[in-house]
């Protein structure tokens, strides 16, 4: 059986039904000149992204980020409807190798480059089974203390403690040395991270955030008020909470 | 408070590593191609209202920066009518080239195909895109798709085959 080049090139890139497949591989087991034109488009596949795959390690110019993450947007009152759905929910859907990229520009590029720079060490984020998972002390944080430990030598400030839609406990949190915020959610494999932000200045000479939702950096607020169910934790389901180890 | 922007901002931002990958394959000069990614971030946050939370957001991205180099090739083509391909020299002899060299062998061959095939090779081939996803982002038909692909994969192995073989 002979097979167009353009069979053989959608085998090698995956795009055949399942009985083509079949069929392309029984003829790839009879003809080995079959079997080395496929390997010759897999073979241009590597080479080409081998060749570009580097781009993906360079960091990204500051500039790109500055833009993406300030540029105005021009006001348009469909716009809140339309666009309400892509969002966060999105995110577990996101592959590896983008969650990989988020880390590159993001976490690596803003968040890590503060947190190395004032001294709190690394390790505090991590990417596991791709999810941004806290670790050290920002993990001991969002299990051990809660909002009324917050205290000024604190390196982690614990901010509104709720249960989410998916009925799993979240903490929202400031790391004020390195003016970032986020939201983490408890999930069985530790402290996910649905958003992470830059904490505005004056939330950080602030101090206490127990009533401080109206200071969260908007992308902080805006998930807390997406995922909550229900209203914030008080100090005693907080404490609550922690005693059954954030377990649903 | 405006819940959606800065989702999309932040999902921009995750996609930037990518599109510069994607513009480095379309416009040779770095700076060239990261002022594609600029003009395609300033495009989606400007249109922002286009985008449907049930489209293919990679793909809404990868077609508004499409979009943008199809328009800088334009407006170049008029402002450089004899744009001479001597700049393919630039950085050869280049010693501090080392892993960028691959990079250059590759994107020269690249470059040398026309446009539309070398849409459809980067598209599939680097950035992953399945054939339906790209031939969306090209705005054509699947049939088309496939063969500019074709066609672009056998010239690129053709050249990349004679200068691998060309080469000491």
């Amino acid at each position: 059986m002979t097979f167009s080049d353009e069979v053989l090139m959608a085998y090698a890139d995956d795009e055949l039904d399942e009985s083509t497949r079949t069929a392309v591989e029984a003829a790839m087991a009879a003809d080995p000149e079959i079997a080395r034109r496929i390997a010759r488009h897999r073979a241009l596949r590597e080479r080409l992204r081998s060749a570009f795959d580097p781009v993906l390690d360079e960091p990204v110019p500051p500039k790109l980020i500055d833009l993406a993450r300030n540029a105005p947007v021009p006001s348009n009152a469909s716009y809140e409807s339309q666009v309400v759905s892509l969002p966060r929910r999105r995110a577990g859907r996101i592959t590896l190798p983008q969650w990989a990229a988020l880390a590159a520009s993001l976490l690596i590029g803003v968040v890590a480059g503060r947190l190395a720079f004032h001294g709190s060490g690394p390790g505090l984020i991590a990417t596991h089974d791709g999810h941004m998972m806290a670790r050290g002390l920002l993990a001991d944080a969002l299990t051990r203390q809660l909002a009324s430990q917050n205290g000024a030598t604190q390196p982690v400030q614990i901010g509104v403690s709720f249960r989410s839609k998916a009925g799993q406990y979240c903490r929202t949190f400031s790391m004020p040395a390195s003016a970032m915020a986020g939201l983490a959610c408890h999930a069985a494999d530790g402290w996910r991270l649905q958003v992470l932000s830059g904490a505005q200045e004056q939330e950080v000479t602030a101090g206490g955030y127990r009533q401080a939702s109206s200071s969260m950096p908007p992308a902080i607020a805006s998930a807390v008020s997406d995922e909550i169910s229900g209203e914030p934790l008080d100090a005693r389901a907080e404490a609550a909470a922690r005693g059954r180890d954030w377990q649903p | 408070m405006g819940p959606a922007i800065e989702d999309l901002r932040d999902e921009i931002i995750a996609m930037l590593p990518r599109l510069r990958r994607f513009a480095r394959s379309l416009a040779r000069e770095p700076h060239d191609a990261d002022d594609l990614v600029q003009i395609t971030v300033e495009r989606a946050l400007g249109r922002a209202a286009q985008f449907h939370g049930d489209s293919h957001f990679a793909g809404w991205l990868f077609g508004i920066l499409r979009n943008a180099w199809i328009d800088e090739c334009r407006s170049r083509r008029r402002r450089e009518p004899l744009h001479a391909p001597e700049e393919l020299a630039d950085g050869v002899g280049d010693p501090a080239a080392g892993s960028q060299s691959e990079l250059l062998c590759v994107q020269d061959a690249l470059f040398r195909l026309p446009e539309e095939q070398r849409l459809a090779v980067s598209l599939v081939l680097i950035e992953g895109f399945s054939y339906k996803e790209a031939a969306e982002i090209m705005n054509v038909p699947i049939g088309t798709l496939t063969s500019r692909l074709a066609r672009g994969r056998e010239a690129l192995q053709n050249m990349l085959s004679q200068t691998s073989e060309a080469q000491p």
